[in-house]
């Protein structure tokens, strides 16, 4: 089948009544939970997958995609509003789209970013069209040593450009690792580190870290800031009107940042967040009036929200083709793929071709409902940033038990679900980051199974590695990711940063 | 000798990979695996190890938003604390009561000490959610969520 033909199969399922209302059903839900200061799109698919148990995989999967780039689109609402982001890739949304909504011009900084999250939503799901097969047939030759050097990659990637500390991160890396080894050893049969417990046995369910980790360790947050008042903010939205100078002005960092922000998403370690800094900073660098950024600039704004929504787009190139998340929330999407028993990667375009074309034709109708959806009904969507936060807090606590809850049936992994809630609250505490522990455990079992394969192959001998030039070449990056931040400490991310209280200054 | 809050958290984590790896050194052998089940735990801890010793030396000062992350007031922390004793008497009590009633009390009492004040749209958002729920996973997804002391 060649890509038209893929792509016009992928419109059927897309555009069937069932395809329509599910999407609309996940992107909608999606920008609802992403526009939640404090909820991100972590805990928004987490929470959103054990509605998919019974469904067909095709329908569920084209869902939890539509939440995934809904939870992006809807972040940058809360952003302009409140100034508080509900997912971190647009924490950059807020640096000029927040003193664009002081002028009064909440409306239009509103229009700018669902037009600019368009563009870059759109061009990046023509892109991923192209760039996903291409992959996929060069994948399709990877042994499980390719296999090993990737993931260790995307693992060392993630946790070398993670927030804060490098070393934290690793360790949060470690962790994760550590805790897919409990249960029974896919390969021996021995039992690891369950002490006899037989509800250990099978290990644990990476829904109970996800919705632990993320979902309850953000409850912690959400019920020590309840006071916060700035939920109950009613300003007015001012016109949603964008004038041809506008459109003018933006035109050039929706173009650029689309195609940046693609490219850095299909990068492992990086996404949205890092495509949004990035092009905040190449936009103001390039500007010609930079002295305007920060203070309410149009083309400050588009930037960052086309790159986010760009990255998400390049977040399913290694995802769909490979079969290896590059991010924690991609971790979790595929968490969501491997519940519904479809196995991402090389083959699925050939296996699957229905989930394939479909996830990528459902994303063109995504954008499209997204658009709908932010221009003429934000200000009544905005209402729902005033629900009570004692209220939010208690259903997200129900709505995390029960998700854990629907897949075991069984208390143990509600109390399990508790204790990553508060290893969750602490890692925040100390400043460990949450997105390599995720990753590390959805990786950790097929990166284990990988390496073994790999060194029973070559009868226990790592000199493997040296006969395959890809693999070492992977290994090598990645050996190089882990040393460079480890010795000079020094990160562009914390520029923007810097840069970003320079503005406020 | 512990002054840094990094270098305490190391201590911590070096005891975690240490009895993580007195338990990999003990799994059982299989004889005829090349490669057998304790080899990757085994190079898991000692690399946990390894990280939580460069945390101990890392000189990197905790900057002020750091700092401030981890200051948790007394009130606070019982406020937590609270939260945390109802999650875990919803979970014990939830198979014996049943899903709506805990779900119902739940909602309610939790927005209440959180200092949701409106009781009548609580009772309303207690009681409607949970039967919304509850009939969303037992008729329609056919995931049986637990009916308890209700006969349906």
């Amino acid at each position: 089948m060649d890509a038209f033909q893929g792509l016009m199969s992928g419109f059927q399922v897309a555009f069937s009544l069932q395809g329509l209302l599910f999407v609309f059903i996940g992107v909608f839900v999606g920008t609802f939970i992403g526009m939640m200061p404090g909820l991100g799109p972590i805990s928004a698919i987490a929470i959103m997958i054990p509605i998919t148990y019974s469904m067909d995989p095709t329908v569920a999967l084209v869902m939890m995609a539509g939440v995934y780039y809904g939870a992006i689109f809807g972040g940058s609402s809360s952003s302009i509003l409140l100034n508080a982001p509900g997912v971190a890739g647009t924490v950059a949304t807020a640096f000029d789209g927040y003193p664009m909504a002081q002028q009064g011009k909440a409306g239009k900084a509103l229009a700018i970013a669902a037009i600019a999250s368009f563009t870059g939503g759109t061009v990046s799901v023509i892109l991923l069209m192209l760039f996903t097969p291409m992959l996929s047939a060069v994948a399709v030759s990877f042994g499980p040593a390719e296999y090993f050097a990737l993931m260790f990659m995307g693992l060392t990637a993630i946790s070398s450009l993670s927030d804060g500390s490098t070393i934290k991160a690793f360790i949060s890396a470690a962790l994760g690792f550590i805790v897919v080894t409990i249960g029974i050893d896919s390969q021996t049969g021995t039992s690891r580190f369950t002490f006899g417990n037989p509800n250990l046995l099978e290990g644990i369910d990476f829904l109970v870290i996800a919705l632990g980790l993320f979902a309850l360790a953000e409850v912690c947050t959400l019920i020590l800031n309840r006071k916060d008042d700035t939920m109950s903010n009613n300003q007015e939205l001012g016109s949603l009107r964008i004038s041809k100078q506008d459109m003018k002005e933006m035109s050039g960092p929706m173009t650029r940042q689309s195609f940046l922000g693609f490219i850095i998403g299909v990068l492992p370690g990086a996404g949205a967040t890092i495509a949004s800094f990035i092009a905040y900073i190449t936009e103001k660098k390039i500007s010609k009036k930079p002295e305007e950024f920060g203070k309410g600039s149009i083309k400050g704004l588009a930037a960052p929200e086309t790159a986010n929504n760009a990255a998400t787009g390049g977040a399913f190139v290694p995802l769909l083709s490979l079969g290896i998340p590059g991010s924690g929330t991609t971790a979790v999407l595929l968490g969501a793929f491997l519940v519904l028993g479809v196995q991402p990667g090389p083959l699925l375009i050939q296996d699957r071709p229905e989930v394939f074309w479909g996830i990528i034709a459902s994303m063109y109708v995504g954008n499209i409902f997204l658009l709908i959806l932010n221009l003429p009904l934000i200000p009544y969507i905005a209402k729902v940033l005033r629900i009570p936060r004692p209220l939010l807090i208690s259903l997200v606590i129900i709505f995390s038990l029960i998700g854990v809850y629907a897949i075991s049936f069984n208390t143990f992994d509600l109390y399990m679900l508790v204790a990553f809630g508060i290893i969750g609250y602490l890692m925040r505490m100390f400043s460990f980051p949450a997105a390599p522990f995720i990753l590390a455990f959805i990786l950790g079992g097929m990166m284990e199974q990988a390496l073994r394969q790999t060194l029973t192959i070559s009868n226990g001998s790592l000199s493997i590695f040296l006969d395959k030039p890809i693999a070492l070449t992977l290994i090598g990056i990645s050996v190089l990711t882990i040393l460079v931040p480890l010795f000079t400490n020094k990160r562009k991310y914390t520029a923007a940063k810097a840069e970003k209280e320079q503005n406020i200054s | 000798m512990l002054s840094r809050i990094n270098q305490k958290i190391a201590v911590i984590l070096a005891a975690i990979a240490g009895v993580y790896l007195i338990i990999s050194y003990s799994l059982p052998k299989y004889p005829n695996a090349i490669i057998d089940a304790d080899v990757v735990p085994k190079g898991l801890g000692f690399l946990l190890l390894f990280f939580a010793v460069l945390l101990f030396f890392d000189k990197k000062e905790e900057t002020k938003a750091e700092k401030q992350k981890r200051h948790l007031s007394k009130s606070n922390l019982l406020v937590l604390l609270a939260v945390l004793a109802f999650i875990l008497i919803y979970i014990s009590l939830l198979e014996i009561l049943g899903f709506l009633i805990m779900t119902s009390v739940f909602i309610f009492g939790c927005s209440l000490f959180l200092g949701y004040k409106k009781h009548l749209s609580n009772g309303i958002v207690s009681v409607v959610f949970s039967l919304v729920i509850y009939g969303l996973f037992n008729y329609l997804l056919r995931i049986n969520l637990p009916a308890g002391i209700i006969p349906f």
